[in-house]
């Protein structure tokens, strides 16, 4: 703290005075303290000196460590904040942007500033996104070494721009400026997928992203113009004013209107796409074409959690929906995903593409739980999540770094025998643990959470979410499977090893292995410090965010703490009798709230904390419980009883129920891939497997069908692509036959022939024109004769 | 130049371009404008025949055709200007020469375009530029005939003296050195004048348009001084010829030998309207009085020459423009300096050229 | 000219010892019209002659042809300003000779020649 006490009050002056220009007038919402502005123009001013250096021809490292260091300046002041909230969202007016209304009346305004809003979503985020980007751009500055010039210089330019839009999404206080970080980190995303640029995978993997990102934006797009023509404002705080009054601009009772569900929806379109989410995901798969440091942070942990963070945010006014249309859209959405993603990763072979899938999978537990009104759990997955799958990428982008190249498991085996790979093989397995939902991990808490809540949340409230709950449950035995079957087959075995096509290769002499990589002069490339310690610290913090969860009981972890303090918040005591999502019990929300914290103690007064950390999670889960068991039973008149997990209260059971999916994937995956003889302990059948793979006349459609990805990308290709391609090619005809030929050409054409007609006159003698200019002087003396003499 | 707009008597705009007919009034008053353009055709047929061509000259029958056609543009405009009175009584042969030019007028003026004429026409440079200066010689001759002495002989010298000469000494400059066997040879552009017909048809149409214009104005061009208030001399001239004044008092011993005569902001108090004119004289004293001069005592000196007038008027009038001009003439002789200097730099480049042929100098060197 | 007539205020006054009397109307139509036909003679021979010389000398005589015009209109007008510029028009005549022959020499150096139809860089 004392660093950053420090360097606080060495950036103090610079930002009084930009403060002083800007004219601080912070409105609405209590005023934050002044450098918490800092957070998103650190990074963009790092992008203004990366560009500056590398246009003057920087040929070192300096770009990234300089981004390394200011990033951990956004991170410290970041934490310094968090160490001092205190619980009350806080505004920061950084200066105007779009403001200008045209008349005097309600809705006759639009207010789009910079002003960054701080309550306990946004600050969550915040930390690991600052926090991650600072590890992963350490972790960068080695693994991007092989380009150091102007390619790293670009890669650091669009890293640190990233950060930028990611903060202004982040914490900007209206959806103008989300809107802004949402376009800005989706351009970042594309040029970061495209950072090979001569690769035309890379090329059209960014494409794709962008374009298949446009589609959900759009939504995005209409649901912020439907949010202003509705509530007359995009900033936060009035309109959640709004929403708790239940009204629209207009004074209609929003519950009666149908934008009540339409603006929902749209937020949904532009969400899923972000998070890839249902038919949207196909550009994730793709995007691992970019630098692994880029998949890890943009696609992993930070940018495709923009939707979670979206729909989160927006909460009120997804409960406003009294029908619950699009809490059903979100948690099935993500139920279906999850599981269709988990089916894929199943069958594929290159190790970063399986991650993407898990991510995509993993992404679709966290819509799961925002559907299940369970934004705790999702926000403590996306928390998670972002801690471990950053891990497992960093750890396969190591493997790919060190092996030029290579990512097909098929072609590697037994590395972590190698030197140099242990803390490799290590931060693998921790987030192979944690993505499997292993006991006592990260993930396995913040799992449980959600799949929890998808039971304990009755049929009534969201459409079928106990079957939701089965499905989500299965995927979670799909993903232990996956998951290691890549730690088996690559980490594990006996070293054999084959490198890539030096697409990535290392430090500059993998030409020479190019040559001969069939040969046996490949020697793997150890990740060095830099990569280890990222590699190190990441695992470490997903085995300590699973310590989160028992840090303030009675919100259930710390994430939920944090998002009671926040928009995202369900409140208990909500639901809502009186035409609106609040009453007048419900908006007094923080952690004061006496109802939640005396009927959590009251649930949780049997001896639980003796059996720690199982009596602690069957505290929480009774937290929970009584979290939402009044409001239910308060609200659906017929529902009196929250919903069941084999007749036991999904909270209790549910932490054994998904060890035992969990366990049993992971045997599965040791089975039938873990080598023969695996460690003496067990008999592994990887050959087998394989012959079946190949041989298996029941398996082998379905195989082959997940292998290609259940054939969407082809179905899209013949369906959405192939039309349109023959659309454009007739009106590409059209424009160049009728349109250049027919009108621009022969209009161009006519000045042509015109002058090739009169440059005949132009002899280039000067008798020539002097003797037209007298005979013009002759003309306009004979009109001004016959003029004056009229 | 133009008087204004002529009122139209409800006929048409006549076309003033040649052959059409006239227009009323106005220009009528001046000459009769059959003769004008037929003039004016006549001397676009002659000009075109006098140009230089190859083949058979038709130099003499172009110029005696374009010869006509002045002599009648000037016969219709004396027609015109012929005093009312006719030629009889109080007429023409009795010395009434209404607002006909003097016969010298008609000497140079014929002289001036024949000459003129003869410069175009002239394949050979230098005696075009002769021509050109019996042109201007004719050109001084009428400048006399308007009262502009001191502009005749300043022209006479500048132009025959100085630009003429400058023009000669080029000519003799810039001429290919005659060959051999044909040293009266022309060259190809000199000889042959491009476009004879065309020009010359553009030239007289311009020149009948102007003629118009100008004659159409000229009946009720106002003049811009009135004649009844001319300026009086002796206010201007005052410093030439007052003390020759006050010594032709004493003399006459109209003042006192102590009286002077009152000057005010550098004029002398002279009462002009008043017959015979009177100054005021002032002695030591403080004393003043008016004093009439006699006509006799009026030195003769007095009366501003031509020159003095032409100097005074642009001394006192167009200062700003004789600055104007010296910056023009200062800029002229800083651009012939540079381009003098640029011969230098082609001559080094001709001598490099002409020794490396000589082989005086290496090759690329 | 008998400058000391008998009137004492014509006698004192300048226009009449410049110019002797008004001039007609009719006469400054002759003037005029020599002074347009040198002008057009200029033009004329301007368009034909292809020697720059000769060309240059056809200005000249278009200089000429105005400077008549001017010190016409100031005898018809009875003032020394028509006279006064054809000051100005010996000065810019007298500049652009000296520019125009350093120029042609220039050019004549160039090609060996004084055709003006040597120059046609401005061709379409």
């Amino acid at each position: 703290m004392d660093t950053i006490t420090a360097i606080q009050n060495l950036i103090a002056p610079v930002v009084m005075a930009a403060d002083a220009a800007g004219g601080h007038g912070a409105h609405g919402g209590e005023a934050g303290p002044w450098y918490l502005a800092w957070i998103p123009f650190i990074p963009l001013v790092g992008a203004a000196i990366v560009a500056t250096l590398t246009a003057t021809g920087n040929k070192d490292k300096t770009p990234a460590y300089m981004s390394v260091v200011l990033l951990a300046i956004s991170f410290a002041i970041t934490v310094s904040h968090f160490m001092n909230w205190g619980g009350t969202p806080v505004t920061i007016h950084a200066s105007d942007w779009i403001s200008f209304s045209w008349g005097d009346g309600p809705g006759q305004s639009f207010t789009g500033n910079f002003s960054f809003y701080f309550d306990g979503l946004s600050l969550l985020w915040m930390l690991f996104v600052t926090g991650l980007a600072t590890m992963i751009c350490l972790y960068a500055s080695e693994y991007m070494s092989h380009d150091v010039g102007p390619g790293y210089g670009r890669f650091f330019f669009a890293f640190m721009l990233f950060v930028f839009s990611m903060s202004c999404l982040v914490m900007g206080d209206n959806l103008l400026l989300l809107f802004l970080g949402w376009e800005g980190v989706g351009l970042c995303s594309y040029l970061l997928i495209g950072y090979f640029y001569k690769k035309k995978a890379a090329v059209d993997a960014g494409q794709k992203a962008f374009v298949v990102n446009r589609i959900g934006d759009l939504g995005l797009l209409m649901g912020l113009l439907l949010t202003f023509t509705t509530f007359g404002t995009i900033e936060y705080e009035p309109l959640f004013a709004m929403i708790e009054a239940g009204e629209t601009a207009s004074g209609a009772r929003l519950a009666n209107t149908w934008q009540s569900w339409a603006i929902p929806l749209l937020l949904i379109g532009g969400a899923f796409g972000k998070s890839a989410q249902l038919f949207f995901y196909v550009w994730l798969p793709d995007a691992m074409e970019g630098p692994t440091p880029v998949s890890a942070l943009i696609h992993a942990a930070t940018m495709v959690t923009a939707g979670v963070y979206l729909v989160a945010r927006m909460m009120p006014l997804f409960l406003a929906d009294e029908d619950r249309i699009a809490l059903t859209v979100v948690a099935w959405g993500g139920a279906i995903t999850a599981f269709w993603a988990a089916t894929i990763a199943m069958a594929q072979f290159d190790i970063k593409r399986i991650m993407g899938y898990s991510t995509i999978s993993q992404l679709g537990y966290m819509f799961a739980g925002l559907g299940f009104l369970s934004s705790t759990g999702a926000v403590f997955h996306v928390f998670t999540h972002a801690f471990f799958k950053a891990t497992l990428f960093l750890a396969c982008g190591a493997v790919m770094h060190g092996f030029a190249g290579q990512l097909d498991m098929r072609k590697l085996s037994g590395i972590r025998k190698l030197n140099g790979w242990k803390i490799t093989s290590f931060a693998m397995l921790i987030g192979c643990l944690n993505l499997a939902g292993f006991p006592f991990t990260a993930g396995y808490f913040s799992k449980d959470q959600i799949l929890a809540e998808a039971f304990y949340t009755p049929d009534s409230v969201v459409w079928g979410s106990s079957w939701a709950g089965w499905l989500l449950l299965l995927t979670a035995g799909l993903t232990a499977y996956y998951t290691f079957r890549v730690f088996f087959r690559v980490f594990v075995g006996p070293t054999i090893f084959e490198p890539g096509d030096e697409a990535h290769g290392d430090d500059g002499d993998g030409h020479d292995h190019a040559d001969d990589h069939e040969t046996h002069g490949f020697h793997p490339h150890a990740p060095g410090w830099a990569m280890n310690l990222v590699l190190v610290v990441l695992a470490s913090g997903s085995i300590l965010a699973a310590g989160l969860y028992f840090v303030n009981k009675k919100d259930h972890g710390w994430a939920g703490s944090m998002v009671h303090q926040s928009s995202a918040y369900v409140h208990g005591a909500t639901w809502i009798d009186h035409g609106g999502p609040y009453d007048a019990a419900g908006t007094e929300s923080g952690p004061e709230d006496g109802t939640d914290a005396d009927t959590s103690e009251a649930v949780a007064d049997g001896g639980a904390e003796a059996e720690a950390p199982i009596g602690d999670y069957s505290e929480a889960g009774h937290a929970g419980g009584a979290d939402h068991a009044a409001p239910l039973a308060l609200t659906y008149g017929e529902v009196t009883e929250p919903g069941k997990l084999l007749g036991f209260d999904p909270h209790e059971v549910m932490y054994y129920v998904s060890a035992v999916f969990g366990a049993v994937g992971i045997l599965c995956a040791a089975y039938f891939h873990g080598p023969r003889g695996f460690e003496g302990l067990m008999i592994g059948a990887r050959e087998r497997a394989d012959t079946v793979r190949m041989n298996g006349v029941a398996i082998k459609p379905v195989n082959r069908w997940a292998e290609r990805k259940w054939f969407v990308d082809e179905f899209y290709h013949l369906v959405i692509v192939m039309p349109l391609r023959v659309v454009s090619h007739l009106f590409h005809w059209f424009d160049k036959i009728i349109i250049d030929i027919g009108l621009v050409d022969t209009l161009g054409r006519i000045p042509g022939w015109a002058a090739s007609v009169l440059r005949v006159s132009q002899s280039g003698f000067m008798h020539g024109y002097a003797i037209r200019m007298i005979g013009g002087v002759a003309l306009a003396a004979i009109v001004a004769a016959i003029l004056a003499l009229k | 130049m133009l008087g204004p707009p002529r009122v139209s008597d409800g006929t048409k705009p006549s076309c003033v371009a040649g052959k059409a007919g006239a227009s009323e009034g106005a220009l009528e008053a001046i000459i009769n404008p059959l003769l004008l353009y037929g003039g004016c055709a006549l001397g676009a047929v002659g000009v075109a025949f006098a140009l230089p061509k190859r083949g058979a000259s038709l130099a003499v029958i172009g110029g005696i055709i374009a010869a006509a056609a002045a002599g009648l543009v000037v016969m219709g405009l004396t027609f015109a200007a012929l005093p009312s009175e006719g030629l009889g009584e109080g007429g023409l042969l009795e010395g009434n020469f209404g607002a006909l030019p003097n016969i010298y007028f008609h000497v140079f003026g014929v002289l001036a375009l024949a000459s003129g004429l003869r410069m175009i026409t002239h394949p050979r440079p230098v005696y075009a530029a002769l021509y050109f200066i019996l042109t201007i010689v004719a050109s001084s001759g009428l400048y006399v005939l308007l009262s502009a002495e001191f502009m005749a002989f300043a022209l006479i010298i500048i132009y025959a003296g100085a630009i003429l000469i400058t023009y000669l000494f080029v000519i003799m400059l810039a001429t290919q050195a005659p060959s051999e066997e044909e040293p009266d040879r022309l060259s190809e552009y000199d000889a042959v004048a491009r476009e004879p017909v065309a020009a010359a048809a553009v030239g007289f149409v311009l020149l009948a348009v102007i003629t118009t214009l100008m004659f159409s104005g000229l009946p009720t061009l106002e003049r811009s001084r009135s004649e009844a208030s001319p300026e009086p001399a002796l206010e201007l001239f005052h410093g030439k010829w007052e003390p020759d004044l006050t010594e032709s008092l004493r003399a006459a011993e109209l003042i006192d030998i102590t009286e002077t005569i009152a000057i005010d902001s550098g004029l002398a108090e002279l009462d002009l309207s008043a017959a015979p004119v009177t100054v005021l004289v002032t002695s030591p004293v403080g004393d003043s009085r008016r004093v009439e001069i006699p006509m006799e005592l009026i030195p003769e000196g007095f009366v501003a020459t031509n020159v003095e007038r032409v100097g005074m008027n642009l001394l006192a009038e167009h200062p700003m423009t004789i600055e104007i001009a010296g910056v023009i003439l200062l800029m002229a002789m800083l651009g012939a300096t540079v381009l003098a200097r640029k011969q230098v730099d082609i001559e080094e480049a001709e001598k490099e050229r002409q020794a490396r042929r000589l082989g005086l100098l290496e090759e690329g060197a | 000219m008998d400058l000391l007539g008998t009137d004492v205020l014509s006698t004192l006054t300048m226009a009449q010892g410049a110019f002797p009397e008004a001039m007609p109307g009719g006469t400054l139509a002759h003037y005029l019209f020599i002074s347009a036909g040198m002008f057009c003679l200029g033009l004329i021979g301007f368009m034909t002659r292809r020697n720059l010389i000769i060309m240059f000398l056809c200005t000249e005589l278009m200089f000429q042809a105005a400077g008549l015009a001017l010190i016409a209109f100031g005898r018809y007008h009875m003032n020394f300003d028509g006279q006064t510029f054809v000051i100005f028009v010996l000065t810019i005549a007298a500049a652009e000779a000296a520019m125009g022959l350093a120029l042609v020499v220039l050019l004549f150096r160039k090609r060996e020649s004084l055709s003006g139809e040597d120059w046609s860089e401005l061709k379409g």
